[in-house]
């Protein structure tokens, strides 16, 4: 916690130190296998389920495997769920959000490493702070917020609050980063006549690169699975994010296990698939930053 | 930090500073304080105006029954989804860190669930609880422990449990992270030392691992009872706070009263009594980290 390394540079050197002894351990490896095949097993019968009709399900019960295989689960959940609408509206806020979010973070986390601001450490304290406050202690005042200024039921009124939620973890990590950029490349492009704004845009920022992509990811998953604001400020089914239009979608299909286990999949095959791909960074952030997004 | 200004700090300083802290205060400080004004309040959450009434809605949550019922099980779920969650994770972390084969896709495996929308680990923990298509009655069924199937998430006795276990799925991943990456600092030499010495694995671990990982444990225990106190999702997708008032926490009570009971006033209140006690936790958390980040 101390210092915060490269993303990737903790967890792989310490796989290497491992990986010198590739036999053995086949104990802790038989082990290990079962209890990841326990922890998976509620995905694999997601999946499982998802592709055999509904009759095969209920003829052969739940943990057989499937008779015949079938796509049509898919397309159902897909119509019935408004899952084209949910992914788009989404998509969208997680595309005006997330930037916008690490850059403001970013601009706070250099002022309070690099440019020695005034009473920086009571606004870090301030700001860490925001870790430990749940959100539902602001949801009455946000309410009333976005009613007055008329932004219910619109992804424009779930922006600030989630900027709001998503700033102490990114300039956490992000400011403890930046800090330790060498000061003598910020003094020496300074004596060449560089601005904050300049040093900023074309030092500080390419320099962090790693950290901004792993904040980036963790604040996009964040984002995509953030409940509570979203179920008080929208309403209407066109303008729902996928959370709160797989909990509508789950109650519909109570009694369609199938149909269920398609949507849910729907809902969470993106995240998945980002996870698997861009694990090394996130397993990173996490480690570096030590709090979850 | 607060050294008098250089020629870095300043009004420039404050431009980059200001966005980000204005959001922040707009949408976070400023809700968070004016919440607390509104606990003092009668207010129904519709009405243009409403009356302060001091301190009977923190007086009233003594005499309501769910409150009570809430907190506690606020207190249980604190405990068990910190507690076994961060025994899991560690003992994960040791073995990963020893001579395991395929540890980049087991790593990947446990830490999965983490990543999820909360409220599809509710959708997928709730069909695997349904008592006549869940897999889990179905196992029990198909091992010959026909008594044991039940409806966990329906019935008092077990749906707080029923929950916890989702929980624990998801949370076992965070821990095993961070001990891991700690377990990876520590110096391998003294575990050859202490070889040589005759310790045994057991020995090695409680004098070498777990005086090594006590920088790990402080962050790992304060991170999660920091996010214990933050449940809300799971309980609302999964059970909705019931049977009866069997699961309610205080997030989620809080939520009904203002948004089905129309008493903002008093779900304000309840709302304040829990940050109250998961800030007070938290404090020599952030008070840690700041230390740390300042310097």
């Amino acid at each position: 916690m101390t210092t915060v390394v490269l993303p990737e540079g903790a967890v792989e050197s310490g796989e290497e130190a491992v990986n010198k002894k590739p036999r053995g351990g086949v104990g802790s490896t038989v082990l290990m296998t079962i209890a990841a095949l326990v922890w998976i097993s509620p995905l694999v019968l997601l999946v499982i389920t998802a592709v055999r009709p509904l009759s095969d399900f209920v003829a052969q019960g739940p943990l057989s495997w499937p008779g015949t295989f079938t796509m049509q689960n898919f397309s159902d959940a897909w119509g019935i769920g408004n899952f084209a609408t949910t992914y788009r509206n989404s998509t969208l806020l997680l595309i005006l959000k997330v930037p916008l979010g690490v850059f403001v973070s970013a601009m706070l986390a250099y002022a309070l490493a690099k440019l020695r601001i005034r009473f920086g450490a009571a606004i870090m304290y301030t700001v860490f702070l925001g870790l430990t406050i749940p959100i539902y202690i602001t949801i009455v005042p946000v309410f009333v917020m976005a009613r007055s200024a008329g932004l219910t039921d619109s992804l424009i009124g779930l922006i600030g609050p989630y900027l709001a939620f998503g700033i102490p973890f990114e300039v956490l990590v992000l400011q403890s980063f930046i800090r330790q950029i060498p000061d003598e490349i910020v003094e020496a492009a300074r004596i060449d006549g560089a601005g904050a704004w300049r040093i900023f845009l074309t030092i500080v920022l390419p320099l962090s690169a790693p950290a901004l992509v792993t904040v980036l990811i963790l604040d996009a998953v964040a984002t995509w699975n953030e409940f509570l604001f979203a179920l008080i400020l929208l309403n209407s089914d066109a303008h729902k994010t996928i959370p709160v239009g797989l909990l509508n979608f789950q109650g519909q299909f109570s009694n369609n296990s199938t149909g269920l286990a398609a949507g849910i999949l729907i809902a969470v095959v993106p995240i998945l698939v980002a996870y698997t791909f861009l694990q090394r960074w996130i397993v990173g952030g996490l480690t570096a930053g030590a709090s979850k997004g | 930090m607060t050294r008098a200004r250089t020629r870095h700090g300043g009004l420039v300083a404050w431009a980059f500073a200001a966005p980000a802290l204005l959001v922040y205060f707009t949408f976070l400080v400023y809700p968070a304080l004016s919440s607390l004004w509104f606990s003092f309040t009668d207010w129904d959450g519709l009405s243009p105006g409403y009356n302060v009434v001091g301190l009977q809605n923190y007086a009233s949550m003594v005499d309501d029954p769910v409150v009570v019922r809430a907190a506690l099980n606020n207190l249980i779920w604190a405990v068990v989804t910190v507690v076994v969650p961060v025994v899991l994770g560690l003992v994960l972390a040791v073995l990963l860190n020893g001579k395991v084969r395929g540890k980049p896709l087991l790593r990947l495996v446990f830490y999965t669930p983490a990543v999820l929308p909360l409220v599809s680990v509710a959708s997928i923990w709730g069909w695997l609880y349904n008592p006549e298509y869940g897999a889990i009655n179905a196992f029990l069924r198909s091992a010959g422990l026909d008594g044991l199937a039940q409806p966990w998430l329906g019935q008092d006795s077990t749906a707080l449990g029923a929950t916890m276990v989702a929980a624990i799925w998801l949370r076992v991943g965070f821990p095993m992270l961070l001990y891991l990456a700690a377990l990876q600092g520590i110096n391998p030499d003294l575990y050859e030392a202490a070889t040589v010495d005759g310790a045994g694995r057991w020995q090695q671990f409680w004098h070498i691992t777990m005086p090594g990982l006590r920088p790990a444990h402080y962050v790992v225990i304060a991170l999660s009872v920091i996010d214990s106190f933050k449940v809300f999702d799971l309980i609302y997708a999964m059970t909705y706070g019931g049977p009866g008032t069997a699961t309610q926490v205080m997030g989620t009570w809080m939520y009904f009263n203002v948004f089905q009971y129309n008493q903002a006033g008093y779900g304000t209140a309840i709302a304040v009594v829990i940050t109250v006690v998961a800030i007070a936790v938290s404090i020599p958390y952030v008070r840690s980290q700041t230390r740390e980040h300042a310097a």
